[in-house]
């Protein structure tokens, strides 16, 4: 028998995951003055550099919500400091953030101490000493995959500290927790004066404070 | 597969007894054992066991070594007792994988399978 595939009427096209050279990013006006350098300023990304980085954690069990480690993003010599944010202002990191499996969960914060995922209600923000609210906009492995990452963050020269809290659920001794980021290192060139194709076409990054209104 | 063979040693000297070295990023995880006591002075319980120092967590800057027993078997004298991977499910080190015995036996020899999953 002689087949002939028919020929196919459409593709799907899947984007890049990550930002690519030529690729353009808008910093909207919610960025407070202290980031003039990018505040409602457009750029070209010319070019991007991909690095791979594994943090590794051995944590003992969250002993009801006492016990727990705070990754702090930001540049600094402190114990708990990463120090994965940009010096340049001409840098942008896009990171993508996964996690291998395993018995324990995260909470957002930015800056230190206020969640971003807190609801509206009083008392409704996470709270890892209470059995119920230590779930709530908690993010589990299953959330973002090690090898399929979801968790995407945008970092600038100065932006305040953005903590990821680790948490233990009870159930086994100890946990090894490996959180594996791919930080796109972007290199920004300004235009001066974007078109309003441009402006159209480009990506806004918006300031965190957009999460909570 | 990697494979280790040790000697049946005691647990304080278990650190030369170890199976595989801890990698921060993977865990280890047994795959095989064969516990060749056929020519042993005596039975021995022989036990896996997981070496890591926890991270650093609040309130707690530089905690100490953790050694935790992750699997225990009795080999009787005389006997060669081999597991698969099956009987090991569930076995894994976070940090390095060692084997002990409750006694130290030269002629008892121990030999572990392992794989770094990361």
């Amino acid at each position: 028998m002689l087949e002939l595939q028919p020929k196919p009427q459409f593709s799907v096209v899947v984007p890049p995951k990550l930002l690519q050279e030529g690729y353009l990013v808008h910093f909207d006006s919610d960025w407070p003055s202290t980031h003039d350098a990018i505040r409602e300023k457009t750029f070209r990304i010319d070019v991007v550099n991909q690095v791979p980085y594994d943090l590794p954690y051995i944590l003992p069990t969250g002993a009801a919500g006492t016990i727990y480690r705070d990754v702090d993003f930001s540049n600094g010599s402190g114990t708990f400091q990463e120090s994965i944010y940009p010096t340049k202002q001409n840098s942008l990191f896009e990171v993508l953030v996964g996690f291998k499996p395993g018995n324990f969960l995260t909470h957002w914060f930015i800056p230190a101490g206020k969640s971003v995922h807190a609801l509206e209600y009083a008392q409704m923000y996470p709270d890892l000493t209470d059995t119920k609210r230590q779930y709530l906009g908690a993010r589990q492995p299953k959330d973002s995959p090690y090898d399929d990452p979801r968790i995407k963050m945008y970092l600038v020269k100065d932006l305040a500290p953005l903590i990821m809290r680790l948490y233990v659920l009870p159930g086994v001794l100890f946990e090894k927790i490996v959180v594996g980021l791919t930080i796109n290192k972007c290199l920004l060139r300004e235009i001066e004066a974007p078109t309003e194709d441009q402006l159209l076409k480009a990506k806004v990054i918006r300031y965190y404070d957009y999460l909570r209104w | 597969m990697p494979s280790t063979v040790v000697a049946a040693v005691l647990e304080a000297d278990a650190a030369d007894a170890q199976i595989a070295a801890e990698r921060e990023n993977a865990v280890v995880v047994a795959k095989s054992m064969t516990i060749d006591n056929e020519g042993g002075g005596a039975d021995h319980i022989i036990v896996i066991q997981d070496v890591f120092t926890p991270s650093a967590y609040y309130g707690t800057e530089a905690p100490a070594e953790e050694e935790i027993d992750r699997h225990k078997i009795t080999a009787i004298q005389g006997d060669i007792i081999t597991l698969g991977e099956e009987d090991l499910k569930g076995v894994k080190c976070l940090g390095a994988m060692r084997v002990y015995s409750d006694g130290a036996d030269a002629d008892c020899f121990i030999t572990v399978g392992y794989d770094h999953e990361e």
